[in-house]
């Protein structure tokens, strides 16, 4: 699967890393955060934290990948009865998605994501092995 | 590649576990969130997530409830359930309950209603403000009518009692509500603004009480208007003029209040003036009145009933006598008092035209005047005359049948007219052909006749369906004239 692939890529180039961080007697996992939205307003500031939070504790963050976002169009006619012109009513509703990838254990992410929750943001968290 | 462990038929292993994040059910802060795991795969995390969402529901309560899965609730359970007003029928209704929000919030929402003015009395129970009656320090004279009087003047009816409350337990309350949390409220040393509105409140009621005092008892006046100066401060002080204006108020526009006031004061030894008596008692003794025969003034003075108020019938005995009287002065005085008016006549010089007359103040904007014609008959506007017609020499038009059609007028007629010319000659021709061959052509002769016959049937036909075409037509059109001008009841159709 892909996201295996992509996990495993990022072990191989991390695993040499790890040795030299070996203080951290924890185990790491790598975790990947989904945060998806309708506000962007509410989700940039979440990642923002996140990205921050994470900093501080010094781990190792690819900072907030932006999915494109999904648009999703209802078109509807504005009449109720069939009668009229035939004015249609164009409603989008978009989504806004954001990937953070972490290293780093399971207990610290659960610290970061409590904190910092905007409502209207969905947050998805991924846990794989190093 | 370190992730793909699996071959090629099956499903790459999948070392991943996902959680979400989601509210937590029963919790009352929104930004309460438990992460809850969303997928299937063997991996596990034993760090993240481990309490599961279930594992908030499985509080002592329900690790009990779910080894007591078909018998009754345990009995802690159950009296809590009946404690908080809940039916006790074997179904835990603890497991709905949710948390209040936090206390920091409480304050806000729980605020004390600083404009609510004391509770409206029920029906059945009257009020009555004594606080201002003085008792008389001496017992000398006590006069029951006049302390009675007295009471009531002071005492004023009330429409809502603040509950009884001791002012230890009012202060009490006040300040458990202050000390909650930082409320803006606390900043305000001073409460003048809360002092004032319920200043505004006394006064109302200090008023009914005045009004009510002025009315008929002026020996408590004076005592009144010391009190004033002592109670909270009126705008100014009361002047007599104040005083008649409320009495003038008072009979102008008694209130339901005063009402109350009268017959409150009443329920004691309060009697009616004594005119008010005295009259009651000539109308019972002179009872006998209205049911015999009526009664003149005349008939008094000639001395027929015997009456007490003589006074009053002599009186009315020489209503007419007084009447007379009044009519000559009235007709003597104009005689006697007539005074020459002088009439200055204007002059010719200041006659002159300073304005310009209106024939009309009707603007031409709203009013078009039609232009003044001779008196010739332009309205009579006969019909053209149609061709071949035959009653034009009248002038009227007559309208026959249901539709009302000038039936003079319509274009059909003619063809009629044409069709029998055409159908005579051949029923001549046939009925000769017929005299001559009487013997041998009885078939045919007949067969001729009916064939005849038939024809003109069919003719009599078309022609009535062609009239009846035009009939209609003619109406359809006379209906959508009729329907615009004239009034809606007009059916021709």
């Amino acid at each position: 699967m892909a996201a295996a692939a992509v996990y495993g890529a990022g072990g191989a180039m991390k695993g040499g890393k790890l040795g030299m961080e070996g203080a951290v007697d924890m185990q790491l996992n790598r975790i990947r955060i989904t945060l998806s939205s309708k506000n962007v307003k509410n989700l940039e500031k979440v990642c923002a934290d996140l990205v921050k939070g994470a900093k501080a504790k010094e781990l190792r963050v690819k900072g907030p990948v932006r999915i494109p976002t999904k648009v999703l169009h209802i078109t509807t006619r504005k009449s109720p009865c069939g009668e009229g012109t035939n004015t249609w009513d164009r409603f989008e509703f978009r989504i806004h998605k954001r990937v953070i990838d972490l290293i780093s254990s399971p207990e610290v992410v659960k610290q970061i994501t409590s904190i910092t929750i905007e409502p209207g943001v969905e947050v998805e968290v991924t846990i794989a092995d190093v | 590649m370190a992730g793909r462990g699996a071959g090629g038929g099956g499903r790459k292993t999948r070392n991943f576990a996902t959680f979400r994040l989601f509210p937590r059910a029963g919790a009352a802060d929104p930004n309460d969130r438990v992460f809850v795991r969303v997928d299937n795969n063997d991996y596990n995390v034993p760090g993240f997530a481990d309490e599961d969402p279930f594992d908030s529901n499985f509080t002592a309560d329900a690790a009990d409830l779910h080894s007591f899965a078909s018998g009754p609730l345990p009995e802690h359970v159950r009296r809590e359930i009946l404690e908080l007003g809940l039916p006790d029928d074997g179904y835990n209704y603890l497991s709905h309950l949710r948390e209040l929000r936090p206390a920091a919030s409480a304050a806000s929402s729980f605020v004390p209603n600083s404009t609510a003015r004391p509770e409206p009395l029920p029906l059945d129970v009257k009020a009555y403000d004594a606080s201002r009656v003085r008792v008389a320090p001496s017992a000398d004279d006590l006069d029951e009518g006049k302390t009675m009087c007295k009471v009531a003047a002071k005492t004023a009816p009330l429409r809502r009692v603040q509950r009884a409350l001791d002012p230890d337990v009012a202060r009490l309350l006040d300040e458990s509500d202050f000390s909650h949390g930082g409320s803006e409220d606390e900043g305000l040393e001073e409460d003048f603004v809360i002092m004032a509105n319920q200043a505004e409140g006394d006064d109302e009621v200090e008023e009914e009480e005045e009004e009510l005092g002025n009315g008929i008892f002026s020996d408590v006046e004076e005592e009144k208007e010391e009190e004033e100066f002592e109670d909270e401060p009126k705008p100014r002080v009361r002047r007599l003029l104040d005083e008649q204006f409320d009495l003038l108020a008072l009979e102008e526009y008694g209130d339901s209040d005063d009402d109350d006031d009268d017959r409150g004061g009443r329920d004691g030894d309060y009697e009616l003036p004594s005119e008010a008596i005295e009259e009651l008692k000539l109308f019972c003794d002179q009872n006998g009145c209205v049911d015999e025969d009526y009664r003149t003034p005349a008939d008094f003075v000639r001395g027929r009933l015997e009456s007490t108020t003589a006074d009053e019938v002599d009186e009315s005995a020489n209503v007419i006598q007084k009447c007379a009287e009044y009519a000559e002065r009235y007709l003597n005085e104009p005689a006697e008092e007539k005074e020459t008016v002088l009439v200055s006549e204007s002059s010719d010089e200041s006659e002159v035209w300073d304005c310009e007359t209106i024939v009309s103040t009707y603007s031409n904007l709203d009013n078009h005047p039609g232009k003044i014609e001779t008196p010739g008959n332009r309205r009579k506007r006969l019909p053209r005359v149609f061709p071949g017609e035959t009653a034009t020499t009248n002038d009227l038009i007559k309208l026959h049948g249901k539709e009302k059609l000038p039936v003079d007028y319509l274009p059909q007629r003619k063809r009629n007219g044409e069709k029998e010319k055409k159908v005579k000659p051949a029923e001549a021709f046939n009925a000769e052909k017929v005299k001559k061959e009487v013997h041998k052509e009885t078939k045919e002769e007949k067969k001729a006749r009916k064939a005849a016959v038939k024809e003109e049937k069919r003719e009599a036909r078309k022609a009535k369906k062609e009239l009846k075409g035009l009939y209609k037509s003619e109406t359809q059109k006379a209906q959508k004239v009729a329907a615009v001008t004239g009034p809606s009841s007009i059916r021709l159709m």
